[in-house]
């Protein structure tokens, strides 16, 4: 008998957006163990209110929102940010970058013993390639190494869910194909759940297990293959036409 | 040489504004990193004006026949202190409230220096017998200030340097990433709060020992002249507290030593080690690009 888990994240008939404005309405959208969910759509159209909301950084205005996981009933987050959002004047080397995931609890006394999570943000680096970068100023590297320690913040983090918020924007093709593969290595070897917001589909679709479209008010999931039909597709390009 | 080695003697008739100058110097740009990071320079200039109101305040109340704090002088100067961190931090929680409503936030900051600026001047008007005191004070000279008070104030830097380290990884989390520290559980608003709180009582003492100017400059310059050269949080709070003692240090001597008014030459030498590391950082780096 297959078991079927429940799902990290669910979104029920809930309406999301900011003070008492609703962006979004009648969402419904659940992210099971082990998915890979592309949440797709224009700027503008309400992706990063979905992001801060199952975040946890605003809360949903009406309807359903849950998360479970095993940090104090929530998801372990790994989360990465879009690198433009990190002010470039702080001189924080790159594997201060990746130890912020180890800083979840106080930990006072390991601190005062000089004892922290070395081999974790360590192996982290190199995990994505980026160990040779530690000890450089992190706002010195270019946008692909950047994004490479931003991926190793994430999984310093030990995370059950990772959270990429356009990964490849600003990046050229070639470290693109390189992080594209390394999301693959990681979910496989992991055995993560990823959400990736994403405004383009060319590169990254064949990673996407399901696919979420956010738009027109509304946000419509489901398995790769019917949400990325090209009937699907020109459906939604003539209603933001 | 003589003449450095005498400062450090116990019979030195100044050594409490000297050891309160250096201690200044060491600890206010442990606050002030936090200042340039998170792009808060303007509060650096409005917030020892705030605290040298909430001084002015304390003399008002006294002057007012409201002595709320028995012990004469000692009483007075206990009352100041009060003033001055009560005026601050009840500041940096306006300052913070305000930020989230928008607008000009430069505007706010431009503002609130003109207002503690005047309240400061106003407040002494009720107060003529303390306006010699107050002046001194905000001017930042502590030769009468007794031997236990002076510990005191020794103690309290001591705790701020000791959390300025030990929570130095929540103060960047927070400062940096404030998604990424929420999404890790932690608390923005405790760890925002207890920052602004050492904020607020290390501008207060400084401003008491050695005056709002010299409290401002501490707060941004060492943190300036620090930046080029850090490599991590910890190597820039070390680098800009190094500066600010070196600072204090050599500022104090060549007052001491010329006769000249402590403040200004303090904020002026602070000044030209950042000329100096501006112009070794243009010389000696190759920007990478």
């Amino acid at each position: 008998m297959k078991t079927v888990l429940e799902p990290l994240l669910r979104f029920k008939n809930a309406s999301l957006g900011y003070g008492s404005t609703a962006v979004l309405h009648g969402v419904n959208f659940e992210a099971a163990p082990g998915s890979f969910i592309g949440i797709l759509g224009h700027n503008g159209a309400g992706k990063s209110t979905v992001l801060k909301t199952l975040l946890g950084l605003i809360p949903a205005l009406k309807g359903e929102f849950h998360a479970r996981g095993t940090h104090f009933g929530k998801p372990r987050y790994g989360y990465v940010p879009q690198k433009e959002k990190l002010d470039a004047i702080y001189p924080l080397t790159a594997y201060e970058v990746a130890a912020m995931g180890t800083y979840r609890g106080l930990e006072l006394m390991a601190r005062l013993r000089g004892l922290g999570h070395k081999d974790l943000i360590r192996r982290s680096l190199k995990q994505c390639g980026a160990l040779e970068l530690s000890d450089k100023r992190y706002s010195d590297l270019s946008g692909g190494q950047r994004q490479r320690v931003l991926i190793a913040r994430a999984l310093a983090a030990e995370p059950e869910l990772l959270v990429l918020d356009e990964p490849l924007a600003g990046i050229d093709v070639t470290t693109q194909s390189a992080l594209l593969k390394l999301f693959e290595t990681l979910k496989e070897q992991k055995d993560l759940t990823v959400l990736m917001v994403s405004h383009r589909i060319q590169r990254e679709k064949d990673l996407f297990s399901h696919v979420a479209w956010v738009g027109d008010g509304k946000v419509e999931s489901g398995p790769t293959a019917e949400m990325l039909s090209a009937g699907k597709i020109m459906k939604i390009f003539e209603a933001e036409l | 040489m003589t003449g450095i080695l005498k400062l450090f003697e116990p019979s030195f008739l100044l050594h409490h504004a000297f050891y309160g100058s250096l201690v200044v110097g060491f600890v206010v740009p442990l606050v002030g990193v936090y200042f340039l990071l998170r792009r808060l320079v303007f509060w650096g200039v409005a917030l020892p004006q705030v605290s040298a109101a909430g001084i002015s305040a304390a003399f008002m109340l006294q002057g007012l026949g409201l002595n709320l704090i028995a012990g004469g002088e000692a009483g007075e100067r206990h009352l100041a202190i009060i003033g001055s961190v009560v005026f601050t931090i009840g500041a940096i929680m306006l300052l913070t409230y305000m930020e989230h409503k928008g607008g000009v936030p430069e505007g706010r900051v431009g503002a609130l220096y003109a207002v503690a600026a005047s309240l400061a001047i106003l407040f002494m008007v009720f107060n003529p017998a303390g306006e010699a005191e107050m002046l001194s004070l905000l001017k930042g000279e502590i030769v009468t200030i007794s031997e236990s008070d002076f510990h005191s104030m020794l103690n309290v830097f001591a705790v701020i340097t000791l959390a300025m380290f030990l929570f130095q990884r929540e103060f960047t989390l927070v400062s940096y990433d404030r998604d990424m520290a929420v999404t890790l559980g932690r608390s923005v608003l405790v760890w925002d709060g207890l920052l602004y709180l050492v904020v607020g009582v290390t501008i207060s003492l400084g401003v008491m020992t050695v005056g709002p100017l010299v409290t401002f400059g501490f707060l941004v310059i060492p943190a300036i002249a620090a930046l080029p050269w850090a490599r991590g949080m910890t190597s820039f709070s070390l680098i800009a507290s190094l500066c600010g003692g070196l600072s204090a240090f050599a500022g104090f001597y060549i007052s001491y030593t010329r006769d000249m008014p402590l403040g200004p030459v303090i904020v002026c030498v602070a000044c030209a080690v950042l000329v100096l590391s501006s112009l070794m950082d243009l010389l000696l780096r190759r920007k990478p690009h």
